[in-house]
């Protein structure tokens, strides 16, 4: 574990303009992050967990600060470079989803790889066997309205895992779910965690999702106020 | 590129309804456009036809002194036929007046060699008839003056030095053509007896050319070819085109208008949408592509849909003919009652080109907005 961090932030910070000042939503944030971790930030709402999600993930950039992602500096990137980061090494995964209501499962699950121009027996390989992680194989040819809530989030694991993606960003990902369903996508997502050896990071403050994490960092008012690593032993259990 | 198509045809089928609100109007317009083209197109073919059958022949050779666009003219625009004129069928031109019912009508009286054979004017009933002079007018000349065929009037004209003298002719046919110029106001009568009228034996005020005529430069005369003579039907019909053009224009305008419409509409709906495009690694550029591609193919499906009902449409208008009111016969081009359209591959190609060009940029317009979305924004569905 000693090896270079997937995920380095030094010094991060976020400000919005608000009215005529500014809102610090993230500030000096140090942390990093090893490939095949499974942590997440956890703090109150309005903490900055999404914002520094999606610092993470290319779709925002810090005011202030380095963060650098798979050795890339989010600030130097062009647009095409960060969309080109995010099709093929970052997987994101939204409280509601995200479906594109006009395709099917399995063409939403398709679609990362369709800008990958992939060949369509490789899309279709790949397709199937990402719902067959989640278990939903049977339903490759359902719209997402036809789903419920706990399969509508699979297929979002679905397509956000189906590139193989080294670093998956899931912000607050159980909480449109019931318990039961919670914990069927988290055991889903922990099991790809060991089997592909993605790093997992999540914004969560949900109790449920803490039970699963290796690691919790907790955030308050745009700050680390700690950064706690889960024995193996209590993580199991 | 490719995958931008792909994409937008998924989105426009899913979109359902609303995609074929809009491909039903610019289908519409699709239509109607070749439809009003194709009309004036096959007008402007006929009204040529015709017009070269009872009118301008192979060309004209006019007397110098003669200017088609003013009577007064008629008085001196006149001379001798050249003795070398072959295949060349004289007309000689004077003003008379006829009082059919007690009233005075001005008309032009023209003079024609009964035995031609250029025209399609039906002079031979002016040989076969023993009347003393014998004439032959339009149906339009003849409703307008209530002539029936046999029926006498009553002609005053004035000979060459001016002298007024009268007579009565007779209606010895009334013929039926699509040329409003060699009807309104026309009295034909064969050209001998104008001359015997008028005292000006061998004279011409122009001479209508033949199939066999070979242009050569007569003094006093000059020659304007079959084409120079249609060249003003064209301009006519292409005044016409452009002020119907309004109309379609019009009708374009509001199905460009519902594009652009939908475009800001799904734009700021779809929000959601195009972050989640943006998390999976399209550029924003890309999804600007994307609508644009959308907001074009909705002319693509309306041209297949156009396609549906147009092809049979066209080929049935084609075959049938429109019929044309009675009171757009006198609009100075030749109208028949009935126009058969013209469907050019270059009008439906046009017509294609200019409707997805024309969808094309109304779509872009709105969709530039996208390229300068913060996705995050947009993915929390908080743009206004
Ligand atoms: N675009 C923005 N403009 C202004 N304030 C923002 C913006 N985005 C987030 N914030 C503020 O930053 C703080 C952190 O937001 P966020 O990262 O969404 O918190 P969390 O995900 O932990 O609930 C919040 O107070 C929020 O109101
Ligand atoms: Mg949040």
């Amino acid at each position: 574990m000693d090896t270079q961090p997937i995920i380095s932030l030094s010094d991060v910070s976020k400000r919005f303009p608000v009215g005529d000042g500014e809102f610090t939503a993230l500030k000096n944030i140090n942390l990093s992050f090893q490939k095949a971790e499974f942590a997440g930030l956890v703090g109150p709402s309005g903490s900055g967990k999404t914002t520094l999600l999606n610092i993470i993930g290319s779709l925002d950039s810090p005011s202030e600060g380095k963060a650098v992602v798979m050795g890339k500096s989010i600030s130097a990137l062009s647009h095409r470079e960060s969309a080109l980061l995010r099709n093929h090494h970052i997987g994101f995964i939204f409280q509601i989803y995200n479906l594109l209501p006009v395709y099917t499962v399995f063409e939403n699950v398709e679609f990362a790889l369709l800008l990958q121009n992939r060949s369509a027996d490789e899309r279709k390989k790949a397709v199937m066997e990402a719902l067959d992680w989640v278990g939903l194989s049977s339903m490759a040819h359902k719209r997402p309205d036809k789903l419920s809530g706990g399969e509508g989030q699979r297929v979002a694991i679905a397509r956000a895992m189906v590139k193989r993606p080294a670093i998956l960003l899931a912000d607050e990902p159980t909480a449109n779910l019931d318990a039961e369903n919670a914990h069927i996508v988290l055991k889903m997502m922990k099991k790809l965690n060991k089997e592909l050896d993605t790093t997992f990071l999540f914004s969560t403050h949900d109790e449920k999702v803490m039970k699963y994490l290796d690691r919790i960092v907790h955030l308050r008012d745009g700050k680390v106020e700690e950064d706690e690593i889960i024995t193996t032993q209590q993580a199991a259990s | 590129m490719k995958l931008a198509f792909q994409l937008a045809y998924k989105n426009l089928i899913g979109a359902g309804l609303r995609t074929w609100l809009n491909v039903a109007v610019l289908s519409f317009c699709f239509v109607i456009i070749i439809f009003f083209n194709g009309m004036m197109d096959g007008w402007n073919e006929q009204a040529k036809r015709d017009t070269i059958a009872w009118e301008y022949g192979n060309g004209h050779v006019l007397n110098d002194k003669y200017d088609p666009f003013d009577p007064f003219s008629l008085q001196d625009g006149h001379g001798q036929i050249p003795a070398d004129a072959a295949h060349l069928t004289p007309i000689l031109i004077q003003q008379g007046t006829i009082y059919p019912d007690g009233r005075m009508v001005s008309v032009a009286l023209k003079g024609i060699d009964a035995s031609q054979t250029s025209l399609e004017l039906p002079t031979q009933a002016l040989r076969e008839s023993d009347a003393e002079i014998p004439a032959i007018i339009g149906t339009r000349m003849a409703a307008s003056n209530k002539l029936e065929k046999g029926a006498e009037v009553l002609l005053r004209w004035r000979d060459k030095n001016g002298t007024f003298d009268a007579a009565n002719i007779t209606i010895v046919d009334i013929f039926e053509n699509n040329v409003g110029s060699t009807d309104n106001g026309q009295v034909w009568i064969s050209i001998e007896d104008l001359w015997k009228m008028t005292g000006m034996t061998g004279e011409a005020t122009l001479m209508v050319a033949g199939k066999e005529y070979v242009h050569k430069e007569l003094e006093g005369w000059h020659f304007e070819s079959q084409k120079a003579l249609l060249s003003d039907i064209d301009k006519i019909i292409s005044t016409k085109k452009a002020s119907s053009g309004v109309l379609y224009m019009l009708l374009l305008a509001i199905a460009l208008l519902a594009i652009f419409d939908t475009q800001v509409l799904s734009i700021f709906r779809r929000q959601k949408e195009i972050g989640t495009y943006v998390s999976l690694g399209m550029t924003r550029r890309q999804v600007v592509g994307l609508f644009t591609v959308e907001g074009a193919m909705y002319s693509i499906f309306a041209m297949v849909v156009g396609c549906i009902y147009g092809i049979p449409l066209f080929i049935y208008l084609a075959k049938t003919g429109i019929a044309m009111p009675q009171a757009s016969q006198d609009m100075g081009v030749a109208l028949a009652e009935k126009i058969f359209p013209v469907y050019g591959i270059q009008l439906v190609i046009g017509t294609i080109i200019l409707v997805v060009i024309a969808a094309t940029i109304v779509s872009f317009m709105p969709a530039r907005k996208i390229a300068k979305m913060d996705p995050v924004a947009a993915l929390k569905g908080k743009l206004q």
